[in-house]
């Protein structure tokens, strides 16, 4: 048997030999190095401990040309990074608008502050926080269109703002609310400069766009000029003129916006496939929560520069929301029962009640209510994500000096 | 290179696609490009008709018309308006996208610009016969004025475009730069020789026009080109001189850019 195959790889596993496993890992990884052609990526390990099997594979190809482990390494590094922009105020009035030009009053306004997190290969991240919270602010930094004033970030062992040719090849930041389309033009046009700049072969080209032009439905509107188009063509234009080069890393800022509901979920199910499909990191911002449930595992919430949570989005409602809203539609009206003792009494219009109830108390309640009342449905739901998210931002928060201190590598998120 | 030839060819494509698309509009820009120094044309023309030895700057009425249809073809081959629209894409935030690319946003402005002159071509090229048909200009240059003549207005449409490429960078901190723009036009107007030819300038400002470079981009090339430069040696002097300029603002331009958008990415991006 190949002693490099994954078989003997799993074997040795079961065995339980450590000592052969770590030969195993060493060889694989001399054997690669000597071949020049090691490549190194990183899977998700953030809400899982580590699984040799899962975040070590091995693959060797029938030709034994190309090897390549896989580890559980961030892709996206991000430490202390800070962004502090300077912004002119003054009052309203003429006297003032005088007066500003002897004397301007600039104000620090400290967008990002002390922000820590990394993100693994194939990760889809939901950046979530309210207007102005510095989550545009953090991508564009990534993205290399923002220097940071303090900090620094690795995507893929670069720095970002160093903006080097090959940086830019390999990523893609969609702008939900700023066009990258020739807007006088058919989206064909578009996608043809594209394929230009990013230099992509005539092959490539043409088959990744027969791709996306599929999955995205777009076959209708290339011929069309972009202009003319309706906001939800013109978004999967964008993202499909976003994804031509094929990024490994994709800034998503609110890639959604705008568009009617049929149209959300198309754009999510096609981002859901393409980080399937090509193992991209993708950190998305929206407004919607539709769109982080539907796509996002972990989510980091951001307010005032601050991030406040970072975790998988299950633990979040865990933590914060530990109850649970019981929906009943009774077949006649209340008669002086008494509700309150069972739980808050959320509403009660006509025959319909919500009530909410500690989690733990869930099943007796129900018992209770299932027994007492003539209860034609009941359904028993966790508590909508926007809850629990306004929940987070109405915690007090900690000073910049002590949030960095709370930082850790807790796999069920962590409030900050 | 190649990457940037590919590019440079693709955005080319795409910017005739726009401008085919606004014609209309783009033949007003080209009937501006003819109405000014027609005008100008006019003015000069009869200034020197009814001047004493019958000639403004050394020319006759012919020599003015040689001069100004001169003019005419260097200031549209060699026009360039980001210091006009740099201010815009900043101010907008259409830069970032841009930005995005693994290209120099300059190599997008300079297909668009040209992609322009290729447009126009066919409608300025009618209407430049037409002007010479109605003025009768008089050319006496040689055949070698106007192989130079050539080369030195392919240096000032590249000079005229990197200078004002570097000039709109000012956009970076400034902002809002319409008032440059008209300011940069102006000196071109003024200096360059398109408004009076050179020497009806006063001394000062005849040794302020050789000093800068707009005297280089309009009025050099076009006196090469009508058989006013009559040294070989003057010719290829003038040549260097737009080298020289251009290798400068090309210096400049490299640092000006990087310091333009770290800049940008410190206060907006």
């Amino acid at each position: 048997m190949d002693p490099w195959s994954p078989v003997s790889f799993l074997r040795c596993r079961k065995a339980g030999r450590g000592l052969q496993w770590a030969r195993f890992v060493l060889l694989s990884f001399e054997r690669s190095l000597l071949r020049g052609r090691l490549q190194l990526s990183r899977r998700s390990a953030y809400d899982v401990p580590f699984d040799p099997v899962r975040d070590l594979s091995w693959r060797d190809d029938s030709a034994g040309a190309t090897a390549k482990v896989t580890l559980s390494m961030p892709q996206i590094e991000i430490d202390d990074l800070s962004k502090t922009f300077s912004v002119a105020e003054r009052e309203g009035g003429l006297r003032a608008a005088v007066r500003s030009v002897f004397r301007r009053r600039l104000r620090k306004v400290r967008a990002v502050d002390r922000v820590n997190f990394n993100v693994d290969t194939g990760e889809i991240v939901g950046f979530l926080g309210p207007n102005g919270a510095g989550k545009t602010t953090t991508l564009k930094m990534l993205a290399g269109l923002l220097h940071p004033t303090s900090g620094t970030a690795r995507v893929m062992g670069h720095v970002p703002w160093r903006r080097e040719s090959d940086y830019l090849r390999k990523i893609s930041m969609l702008m939900g609310q700023r066009s990258q389309m020739q807007w006088d033009l058919p989206a064909l046009d578009s996608f043809l400069v594209h394929g230009a700049v990013y230099d992509i072969g005539k092959e490539d080209y043409k088959r990744t766009l027969d791709e996306l032009v599929e999955l995205l439905d777009l076959g209708g509107v290339l011929k069309k000029q972009v202009r003319t188009l309706s906001l939800g063509e013109r978004m999967k234009c964008e993202i499909c003129v976003s994804l031509l080069h094929r990024p490994a890393v994709l800034f998503l800022d609110e890639p959604t916006i705008g568009v009617d509901i049929t149209m959300q979920a198309r754009i999510r199910q096609f981002i859901a496939d393409y980080n399937r499909k090509h193992g991209a990191t993708i950190i998305l911002t929206s407004h919607y929560m539709a769109d982080v449930t539907a796509l996002c595992e972990r989510i980091i919430i951001i307010d005032h520069g601050h991030i406040l949570f970072d975790g998988p989005l299950g633990s979040l409602s865990e933590r914060l929301a530990p109850f649970k809203v019981i929906k009943i539609d009774l077949d006649r009206e209340l008669d002086g029962y008494d509700l309150a003792s069972m739980g808050e009494v959320l509403s009660i219009n006509h025959r319909k009640v919500e009530l909410r109830v500690p989690k733990n108390q869930a099943a007796a309640v129900t018992s209770r209510l299932l027994t007492d009342l003539p209860v034609l449905d009941l359904t028993i739901e966790d508590p909508p994500i926007e809850d629990v998210i306004s929940t987070v931002f109405k915690q007090p928060r900690a000073s910049s000096d002590t949030s960095d201190d709370c930082i850790s590598d807790d796999p069920g998120g962590t409030l900050k | 290179m190649r990457r940037v030839i590919r590019a440079l060819l693709a955005y080319l494509r795409a910017h005739i696609g726009v401008m085919l698309h606004y014609r209309g509009e783009i033949l007003l820009w080209s009937l501006w490009g003819i109405i000014n120094p027609a005008v100008l044309y006019a003015m000069w023309s009869s200034a020197a008709a009814g001047s004493a030895g019958g000639t403004i700057a050394g020319l006759d009425v012919r020599g003015i018309a040689a001069y100004y249809f001169g003019i005419m073809i260097v200031g549209h081959l060699t026009a360039s308006w980001d210091v006009h629209q740099m201010g815009y894409h900043v101010r907008s935030g259409n830069l970032s996208p841009q930005l995005l690319r693994p290209l120099l946003p300059m190599w997008k402005a300079v297909s668009e610009n040209l992609a322009y002159k290729v447009t126009t071509l066919v409608f300025v090229v009618p209407m430049w016969g037409l002007f010479a048909w109605l003025v009768q200009p008089r050319f006496d240059m040689a055949a070698w004025q106007l192989c130079l003549g050539l080369v030195a207005l392919v240096l000032a449409a590249v000079l005229n475009f990197i200078l004002s490429y570097t000039v709109s960078l000012v956009a970076f901190w400034a902002t809002k730069l319409d008032a440059m723009g008209e300011i940069y036009f102006g000196l071109g107007m003024f200096l360059g020789g398109r408004l009076a030819p050179l020497e009806a300038l006063p001394p000062p400002l005849l040794m302020a026009a050789k000093v800068l470079p707009f005297r280089w981009i309009f009025s050099f090339p076009t006196e090469l080109l009508m058989g006013k430069t009559p040294e070989l040696a003057e010719a290829l002097a003038g040549i260097t001189i737009q080298l020289v300029w251009f290798g400068s603002v090309v210096v400049v331009f490299r640092f000006f850019w990087a310091a333009a958008v770290k800049h940008y990415t410190a206060v907006s991006g």
